[in-house]
């Protein structure tokens, strides 16, 4: 099964700047894992695999904007599961954002 | 001023007194402020500072403008709205300024300038020059906010800033006990942890050693002082005000005079007679006399002047 | 040849905008320091003076008390004395307690000594309503824009946040320089090491040809989001970002008004007075009647209440329906 990890719906952010991968393509993640840190304007979210799986492409790398709702990368539950050209239409991999 | 001895002292004094008679005795003398009886605070404050030094005052300027060192020419005919004048004529006496004289300016907003001389100051301590900023306000400016939100950041700041409270006991129509809670106005020092003192304003060694005193604590780096001198002003409130004092109070009063307070220390001491008295006076009849024509040589701005220096 | 630093484009928030601008201003001036709440360690009430404590230390940046009248008064005296300070008041509100220092003294310091003493401070200033009540949401710029000697500048952009500040801190004389909290999450593309945006100059941040809409700060966003539905309707709106307010920009706002022969005027404060009415004003004084219409807030505190917020604030559906009605030749009557 395929996921896509999106930016958070954080209360008053339109848009963010991806700060930090901290797992890179192809790297198997466990629940709980630091995947990426995201810099809205007023703090830094850090964004946590609800579950395992393994991370396959990512979409906005570290400099880069994207808005809220918008995939920032897709995981798969099998490490060789076939990844999909549109990430959109993917379900959501449950997350724990944290604001610090 | 660079004389700083006591006949010289005593010649300010006279000087001050004597411009603002010959001011207020003018038809065209404006909306003025008069600080007759307060000569000594003037000067007891000037003769301690040193060039570098700047004074920022409220509205009774020209008897403090006088004493450091603002040329009286240029001063009257600022006083007169000349385009001659320290300010172009545009600020007359609530605003004159010659900071080149270490007279940073007047300012009429009763206790507008507070905040400002703090701001002197921080420039001043930023700067590691070893000047210092003075404020001079009344008793009138006591109660302002203004006021104690400046003792409290010069303090927190130890900000080289001395706060000279001219304590004249009337503002306009109401005396000092009925505006203000303190009876002793320099405690608020103790509130914020700095050194002050109160002394009798009609002397004027008593104001010279309380201002020396206060300003070897600013200059050591050390933060702010606050000295308090009671003084009694000889006349109303202003050149529009009407008198409050009854005609034998206003006696009374006018017997504290520190001029002659002076005139009488230093012939006890020897310092002068009636010939070396009579000199004073006639020098100083001969800057005020100066100082008049200077101005009335001086054009009124033009029209066009309005709109200059705006931005 | 001189080698001019090459300009960047480089995206990021607003409030970084300021911090970068401040920053590159502080490193070429010593003169410069910050005087506010929170300015310090905390980097600034919405970090808009991120790391410029860790960079220029306690002397150049520094936490004041609760005392706006102090303050204000403490960087105008020591702007006067030499330096360039930035007063950051974080609710435009409290301005008001600064209006002596600033406008008594600072605003009024060249003229009225003559020429001899100027006071070059930047009171930066947020405006703006978000929930925050009624003593906590005022956009009061109309107020200080008739001050003599006074400028007033408010950036819609982080582009323009960047430039005005550093317009800002090369000025001689006293700046209010507004921004809004409902600007702050906003992101764009700014010109690092690009040219100061100068004073009195007002940006055509959509071209048209129906009608302009003069604005500035958040409402520019509001005009633009506006100008998205009446262009449905077949309606072409000219949105003037007005950017410097005092001075107003009336070369670019009557040649557009010129050409589209109809003006809205929008803004988040009160219209009574406000800053439309100075346009629109000036406008018929340049090109005789046009017809106009003013858009601002609805005359009543701002609640911090959601619905009644929303109820008195502009938003895009009531400018469009405003431009609309502009757009019928009855007599139009602004909400007061």
């Amino acid at each position: 099964m395929l996921y896509k990890i999106s930016v958070p719906q954080v209360a008053d952010v339109e848009e963010i700047r991806v700060l930090e991968w901290h797992r890179e393509a192809g790297e198997a993640v466990e629940k709980g894992d630091l995947l990426v840190e995201l810099e809205t304007h007023k703090a830094i979210v850090e964004v946590r695999a609800g579950q395992k799986g393994y991370l396959r492409k990512i979409l906005a790398e570290s400099g880069n904007w994207q808005a809220i709702g918008l995939p920032l990368a897709v995981l798969s539950e099998g490490e060789n599961d076939p990844v999909p050209e549109d990430a959109q239409a993917l379900t959501d991999l449950p997350v724990d954002f944290e604001i610090t | 001023m660079t004389d700083q001895s006591p006949t010289a002292k005593l010649r300010m004094m006279k000087l001050i007194r004597a411009f603002e008679e010959a001011l207020a005795a003018r038809p065209d003398h404006g909306f003025q402020l008069i600080s007759s009886g307060e000569e000594a605070v003037a000067v007891g404050l000037c003769s301690s500072l040193r060039p570098q030094d700047q004074l920022l005052t409220g509205g009774r300027s020209i008897g403090p403008a006088i004493a450091r060192g603002v040329d009286p020419s240029r001063l009257m005919a600022e006083l007169l709205g000349r385009s001659s004048g320290t300010n172009k004529g545009k600020g007359g006496r609530g605003h004159i300024s010659d900071p080149a004289s270490g007279f940073f300016g007047a300012h009429a907003v009763v206790g507008g300038n507070i905040t400002i001389a703090a701001g002197v100051a921080l420039a001043l301590q930023m700067s590691g020059k070893e000047a210092v900023a003075v404020i001079l306000f009344g008793d009138g400016a006591f109660g302002a906010g203004a006021l104690h939100e400046t003792l409290n950041i010069a303090a927190s700041m130890k900000l080289p800033l001395l706060f000279v409270c001219n304590n004249n006991q009337l503002s306009v129509s109401t005396p000092r006990s009925m505006a203000l809670a303190p009876a002793r106005l320099s405690d608020i020092g103790i509130a914020f942890g700095i050194p002050s003192e109160t002394v009798d304003g009609m002397d004027l060694d008593a104001v010279s050693a309380a201002i020396s005193g206060a300003l070897e604590h600013v200059r050591a780096k050390k933060g702010p002082a606050f000295v308090e001198c009671i003084s009694y002003r000889f006349a109303s409130h202003s050149t529009t005000a009407r008198e409050t004092r009854s005609r034998e109070q206003l006696t009374e009063i006018r017997a504290r005079c520190p001029i002659v307070k002076q005139s009488g220390k230093l012939r006890e001491a020897g310092a002068l007679d009636d010939a070396s008295e009579q000199e004073l006076d006639r020098l100083v009849a001969g800057a005020v006399e100066a100082a008049l024509k200077f101005a009335d040589a001086s054009p009124m701005p033009r029209e066009e002047e309005a709109l200059q220096d705006v931005i | 040849m001189s080698s001019k630093p090459a300009v960047a484009m480089k995206k990021m928030f607003f409030r970084e905008a300021i911090a970068l601008a401040v920053r590159e201003e502080m490193r070429a001036n010593p003169d410069i320091l910050i005087l506010g709440q929170d300015v310090g360690p905390f980097g600034g009430s919405y970090r808009e003076f991120d790391g410029l404590f860790e960079e220029f230390g306690a002397q150049r940046v520094r936490d004041m008390p609760v005392a706006e009248a102090a303050m204000v008064g403490v960087g105008v005296g020591a702007a006067a004395a030499g330096l360039r300070p930035i007063v950051s008041i974080t609710y435009m509100d409290f301005m008001m307690l600064g209006f002596d220092p600033l406008i008594n003294y600072g605003a009024k310091l060249r003229y009225k000594t003559g020429g001899q003493l100027t006071a070059p401070v930047v009171v930066k200033t947020t405006a703006g309503a978000k929930g925050q009540g009624v003593a906590h949401s005022q956009c009061i710029e109309a107020w200080l824009m008739s001050v003599p000697g006074l400028r007033v500048v408010a950036a819609a952009t982080p582009a323009d946040a960047y430039g005005l500040m550093k317009t800002a801190l090369r000025s001689d004389g006293p700046v209010v320089y507004v921004d809004h909290k409902r600007l702050f999450p906003v992101a764009g593309e700014v010109p690092v090491g690009g040219d100061a945006v100068p004073f009195g100059s007002a940006k055509i941040c959509r071209p048209g040809s129906d009608l302009t809409i003069t604005t500035h700060s958040f409402m520019v966003r509001t005009a633009l989001e506006a100008a998205k539905l009446l262009e449905k309707d077949g309606v072409s709106a000219e949105v003037i970002d007005l950017r410097s307010l005092a001075p107003l920009d009336m070369k670019t706002i009557v040649e557009s008004v010129g050409r589209t022969g109809r003006l809205l005027t929008l803004e988040e404060g009160q219209i009574t007075t406000g800053v439309g009415a100075e346009v629109v004003t000036r406008v018929i004084e340049h090109l005789g009647p046009v017809q106009f219409t003013r858009v601002g807030a609805l005359p009543a505190p701002i609640s911090s209440n959601r619905i009644l917020e929303a109820a008195c604030l502009p938003d895009a559906n009531r400018v469009a329906a405003a431009a609309r009605l502009l757009q019928s030749p009855k007599k139009l009557v602004s909400s007061y």
